[in-house]
């Protein structure tokens, strides 16, 4: 059976996770469409992908368009290993794989 | 259950350990068994139950359609900003030009409007065959409405020439509708005001239609941007 991930089955930081995974061929995400999509705030988001980041399942890109400066979110590989994993984790859990 | 929340704050796990340990241990047994009752109290605490996975799988899955739906917005805005214009310059010249003109101006408007919405949603679903195949599909779908507007008036004929100026507005507005109204609300927004603004002209302002519709495509163009900028 797979394992659950602590960090990641928090409701905002698994809604961080998915968004990044559903746009894992379109490119990082910026911070406002993060926010959007995980309808968010900016200091809940913040202290999320930060935690996400410290774990290494995000990689956080900065940058400047123009003069404006960009946030970006990505997967890095171990995170979408894991991300993978915790929904293996909860699809068998809902399916009742592994009970007798 | 908030498992992140007792992660985040030891002090926190260090009071709800005490707390399992302290007031449910039975008090009769070992020190070694009391540890293996507060571990077993916890780990039984931390567990994620089957409704707990379906609510979070429920959130996955919400999560990746909102995903999709604020990209398609994104995509979708740039692409109608560009369509307005071209729907701008293709009834102005219908009001300004001779009906023989008709024809080939909108059949080279359409090939610039056809390639630049490919252009401008290039990368949006991804790459390598994913995007190639997003690509037909869109090729694919431009292609069938218009391929279906000239069939309809091949074979309804048409003898106003209002009916060739408000079709392709009413076709596109119920595509828009129907194609929201499964998929993204603002796309269903944007089809009905067209399809209305669309019959009004008709309806209302038939023989200045040309002109109605060219100035309808600034409409049009507030649409993309509200869709773009979300």
């Amino acid at each position: 059976m797979a394992e659950p991930n602590d960090i990641i089955h928090q409701p905002l930081r698994l809604k961080i996770m998915a968004a990044l995974y559903a746009e894992r061929e379109i490119g990082p995400l910026e911070f406002s469409q993060l926010k959007a999509i995980a309808q968010a705030t900016d200091g809940n988001l913040g202290s999320h992908l930060a935690t996400l980041e410290k774990a290494g399942f995000v990689e956080i890109l900065k940058d400047h368009v123009g003069k404006r400066p960009r946030t970006r979110a990505a997967l890095t590989s171990t995170g979408r290993q894991a991300f993978r994993r915790h929904v293996d984790y909860l699809r068998e859990l809902v399916e009742g794989v592994g009970e007798a | 259950m908030d498992n992140s929340a007792r992660k985040a704050s030891p002090g926190r796990i260090l009071d709800e350990l005490r707390e399992l340990c302290l007031t449910e241990y039975p008090v009769s047994v070992t020190l070694h068994y009391r540890a293996l009752w507060c571990a077993w109290k916890w780990e039984a605490s931390m567990a994620i139950t089957r409704n707990e996975a379906a609510v979070a799988l429920s959130d996955i899955e919400n999560t990746a359609r909102r995903s999709g739906m604020l990209r398609g917005y994104q995509v979708g805005g740039r692409i109608l900003m560009m369509w307005s214009v071209i729907w701008a310059a293709g009834y102005l010249a219908m009001a300004l030009a001779p009906a023989k003109v008709w024809a080939p101006v909108w059949m080279g408007l359409d090939v610039v409007g056809v390639a630049g919405s490919l252009w401008l949603s290039r990368g949006a679903a991804g790459h390598g065959a994913k995007a190639l195949g997003a690509a037909w599909r869109m090729l694919g779908g431009m292609l069938s409405v218009m391929a279906f507007v000239l069939a309809a008036f091949a074979v309804l004929r048409p003898t106003d020439p209002a009916a060739f100026l408000a079709f392709p507005g009413l076709l596109i507005g119920v595509v828009y509708l129907v194609v929201g109204l499964w998929q993204a609300p603002r796309f269903a927004i944007i089809g009905a005001a067209m399809f209305v603004i669309t019959l009004v002209g008709f309806f209302a302002f038939k023989s200045w239609l040309a002109y109605w519709m060219a100035a309808a495509s600034l409409a049009l163009f507030v649409s993309g941007v509200w869709l773009w900028k979300r």
